[in-house]
């Protein structure tokens, strides 16, 4: 197990090493000016373009920035942001928690109601139930989430005034208010884009679960189950649904780098602010340096989804082995 | 459907219910005398000298306004030439000893945040950091004519130019609003920007500083000691949402009271019109937009462009366009088609002659007489087998300029030429547009209420005329306009300067639009300032 973990840690370094050196090229060798948002409203001279491209380091030939980029790597440090003039690890950690608290609020309904209600179909398989739910998942997967949030938004926020329509936390709410209204104030303010990005994902869970375990149920494993006198639940969900599970563990892999990139949209039109917008922005600004600390962001995830997934594997079936 | 499902869809209502129940009632007390901002920007860095590079935005300049009291502000009428239009912050007066030296003597009630006395060193630090060209480049630029700033005594300083001209009092107040200097001179210049100040600035303004959330907003507290009165309105909350869609929700789902430059579709304003609590309140705007023509050919920078190097044909085009059909279609009545590049923040639009209207058939005429001429009855005009076509450039992110564009294309066929839009990633534009690759350049500018500003741009030595448009009798008018002294009508050298411009017609100036403002009914004395917005919201009172 550790000679695994041990290979494991060496690989997700490779692959991250490997990762941002290419990103960090392509990024230099693709057009565009990272000081082009400095000239956006003003336009400067070219000698006062000169000195903040010296204060940025963007003089410098490409390959000596890569090797300050390295440096400070190594340091922990990813450089200034040019568009918030900040270091870019304190705007990562200031925007994570939000993040963390979208993405998370979503991968648990999705991987709780989504998987809960893919086996109510597989079991239900025909009846009315099954029908209807198979119907609405469809409609949910192919709604666009940006519209929906819009949709949402405007009905629930503005029409109805029933949760708040952007934001993500009430900034006249006293602080005497205590810990308790300030939780619910933030909760009030997650459950719309949490619905915006849950339908969509809950959705496509469903439908990956419900696939996963009709073949299950149709094993004959399961028959021997019933013959043996277990009783349904039983049967279904410690049985049926452990082996069921491996098509969904792999999508739960796949789902984690999207926590930061896949809510863009819905953090735009619930100024919720967490990282993908923060991502958004340093790509169409070419802030080189936030670039680079969300994109080790995004490769750390992708690594640690893999890794992730291959001990939940290790874990349901005994057969794999981390060796 | 089992017995559980119906009790777990009751569940999730109740809990949604729930949640909404405790809506806004929690902060509804402390809601009043307060006031939610939204905008578009979240302020990075708000401190004078420091407002550079990326960092230069409206957001930050607007709130650095609150925070950091200048030597004098501009009056309404937005005169930056000569001393008349300015009224007393800082300093409660001004004497002028001769034609190149200010002395102002600063108001002996004002205070620094934390109870520190403003003095005439504060000054003079400030335009020492100001005048770093490591630290503030743009700056530099902007107070070249500046020669010293000396302190006479603890209240007097007093400001020397290297030459007379008619804005050295706007230079001396506008650029940089003083600092602090007892708590900032034992930090290197290039250090400020990682210091603690940053963060928790003390300024002499209206407002201080309580918190920045990140990525959410910016909350200020009124100072109780400002020196000319404490503000109103004590909680000011300028809440982000990048998203315009996110700030007029946030507007009209009562999350904020106020939000600036609501920005087309008209269909944005419409929606906002239509809540009864609202009042829009067009203020003009410092920003310009115009179709630059390229003197160069972008394949040659050495050689003319092979089309638009022709007076007649760049004339053709603006005669071409129905500019106020254009401005109308996009901006409704609030914005107007200018007369030169000048925005309507710029006080010598008021007197300037009134731009041109459309007239397709001397458009015609000029293209004919260019030797452009429909020779194959295909609709675009040729000459010597080449077509006339010319592309036009234009960032992806302004949707003002894409549906513009559109329009202009189909009228631009009207008369013969065929325009290729091409529409670029910001970055990428900015590349091509300063490399002088271009044909012709949907530029828009935000300028500063100083009309000395245009030399930028066109002149021939200005450090942003991409277009390498020169006209040495503008740049003298240009000059002359700049030097002038203030008489009956300051205005006139620049309308000399500026009807040069559009004789030559280096671009088509195409909309000078008025930002729209929209504001909650129960705040009164609503004033806002164009220059920057929010400059007199000390004065506002919430009546709720």
């Amino acid at each position: 197990m550790s000679g695994w973990l041990l290979r494991r840690a060496l690989q997700a370094v490779l692959v991250l090493a490997i990762a941002l050196t290419i990103l960090f090229f392509l990024m230099r060798a693709s057009p565009g000016d990272p000081l082009a948002r400095a000239t956006e409203d003003h336009p400067i001279s070219p000698a006062e373009l000169a000195v903040l491209r010296a204060r940025y380091g963007l003089d410098q030939p490409v390959s000596r920035q890569f090797v300050s980029f390295v440096a400070g790597l190594v340091r922990g440090e990813l450089g200034v942001s040019i568009e918030y003039a900040r270091p870019v690890t304190a705007l990562l950690a200031e925007r994570l928690p939000a993040t963390l608290l979208l993405g998370g609020s979503v991968l648990v309904l999705n991987f709780t109601l989504g998987l809960w209600l893919g086996v109510r179909q597989a079991v239900r398989r025909g009846q009315r139930e099954d029908r209807w739910l198979t119907a609405v998942s469809l409609v949910g997967y192919a709604t666009p989430s940006f519209w929906l949030g819009l949709v949402l938004a405007w009905f629930v926020g503005i029409k109805l005034r029933l949760l708040p329509a952007a934001g993500m936390q009430d900034p006249l709410l006293s602080w005497e208010a205590g810990t308790a209204a300030r939780a619910l104030d933030v909760l009030r303010h997650l459950v719309l884009p949490v619905l915006t990005l849950s339908i969509v994902s809950i959705a496509a869970t469903m439908r990956y679960q419900r696939t996963a375990m009709l073949e299950i149920l149709q094993l004959p494993y399961m028959m021997t189950a019933r013959a043996k006198g277990l009783p349904e639940r039983e049967v279904i969900w410690r049985h049926g649904w452990r082996n069921a599970l491996f098509p969904v563990i792999t999508l739960f892999g796949l789902w984690l780098p999207i926590l930061v990139t896949g809510s863009v949209f819905v953090e735009a039109v619930f100024a919720w602010p967490g990282l993908g917008s923060l991502a958004a922005a340093a790509v169409w600004g070419r802030d080189y340096p936030l670039l680079m600390g969300a994109s080790l962001l995004v490769a750390g995830l992708v690594v640690a989804g893999g890794f992730l997934t291959d001990i939940a594997y290790a874990l349901l079936d005994p057969r794999v082995r981390l060796a | 459907m089992t017995p559980w499902t119906p009790r777990l869809s009751v569940s999730a209502g109740l809990l949604l219910l729930s949640l909404a129940g405790s809506s806004a009632a929690q902060s509804s007390s402390s809601r009043r005398g307060s006031i939610v901002i939204v905008t578009g920007e979240q302020p990075t860095m708000p401190i004078p000298t420091m407002m550079e590079g990326a960092a230069g935005t409206q957001g930050n300049l607007e709130l650095a306004d609150q925070l950091f009291c200048r030597l004098a502000g501009l009056g309404p009428t937005l005169l930056t030439a000569g001393d008349r239009g300015f009224v007393p912050l800082l300093a409660r007066s001004w004497t002028r000893r001769d034609s190149v030296t200010l002395a102002f003597d600063l108001d002996p009630r004002a205070r620094w945040q934390d109870g520190v006395p403003v003095t005439a060193r504060d000054v003079v630090f400030t335009f020492e950091r100001a005048r770093n060209p490591s630290i503030a480049p743009r700056l530099v630029a902007l107070l070249r004519r500046i020669t010293s700033v000396t302190a006479e005594g603890e209240r007097r300083v007093v400001f020397r130019f290297s030459e007379p001209y008619a804005e050295q009092l706007y230079d001396a107040t506008f650029h940089a609003a003083p600092l602090p200097a007892h708590l900032l001179d034992t930090i290197p210049p290039e250090g400020l920007a990682r210091s603690s100040f940053v963060t928790h600035p003390v300024g002499s303004g209206p407002y201080r500083l309580v918190r920045t959330v990140a990525g959410q907003f910016v909350e200020l507290a009124a100072n109780q000691d400002f020196f000319l009165g404490r503000p109103k309105i004590g909680r000011v909350i300028i809440r982000v949402a990048s998203d315009p869609d996110a700030r007029i929700n946030l507007l009209l789902s009562g999350q904020a009271d106020a939000i600036d430059n609501v920005i087309p579709p008209l269909d944005n304003l419409h929606r906002i019109k239509r809540d009864t609590s609202l009042r829009l309140i067009p203020v003009p705007s410092p920003s310009v937009g115009f179709l630059l023509f390229n003197q160069r050919d972008p394949a040659d920078p050495a050689a003319p462009h092979p089309v638009l190097s022709d007076l007649r044909v760049r004339r053709a085009i603006t005669l071409g366009l129905d500019r106020h059909l254009l401005v109308h279609a996009v901006f409704g009545s609030y914005a107007e088609v200018p007369y030169g590049p000048v925005s309507s923040i710029l006080w010598i639009r008021n007197g300037a002659p009134k731009a041109r209207r459309q007239d397709v058939e001397e458009a015609r005429q000029l293209l004919a007489a260019a030797g452009w001429r429909d020779s194959d009855s295909d609709g675009i005009r040729d000459r010597a087998g080449q077509r006339l076509q010319l592309s036009l450039l234009l960032p992806t992110t302004s949707a003002v300029r894409r549906k513009l564009a559109v329009l202009i294309q189909e009228q631009l066929r009207q008369i013969g030429l065929a325009l290729e839009l091409q529409q670029l990633e910001f970055p990428l534009w900015i590349e091509r547009r300063t490399g002088g690759k271009f044909d012709i350049d949907f530029a828009g500018t935000i300028q500063d209420p100083s009309p000395s500003g245009l030399t930028q741009a066109w002149s021939c030595t200005g450090g942003t005329n991409v277009a390498k448009y020169c006209n040495p009798r503008v740049d003298s008018l240009l000059d002359v306009a700049i030097r002038g002294q203030p008489k009956e009508n300051p205005g006139q050298p620049w309308f000399a300067a500026l009807r040069q411009i559009e004789d030559d017609a280096p671009a088509t100036f195409l909309y000078a639009p008025f930002y729209v403002y929209a504001v909650k009914r129960h705040y009164r004395n609503v004033s806002i300032m164009p220059a920057s917005s929010w400059l007199l919201l000390r004065e506002w009172s919430d009546s709720r």
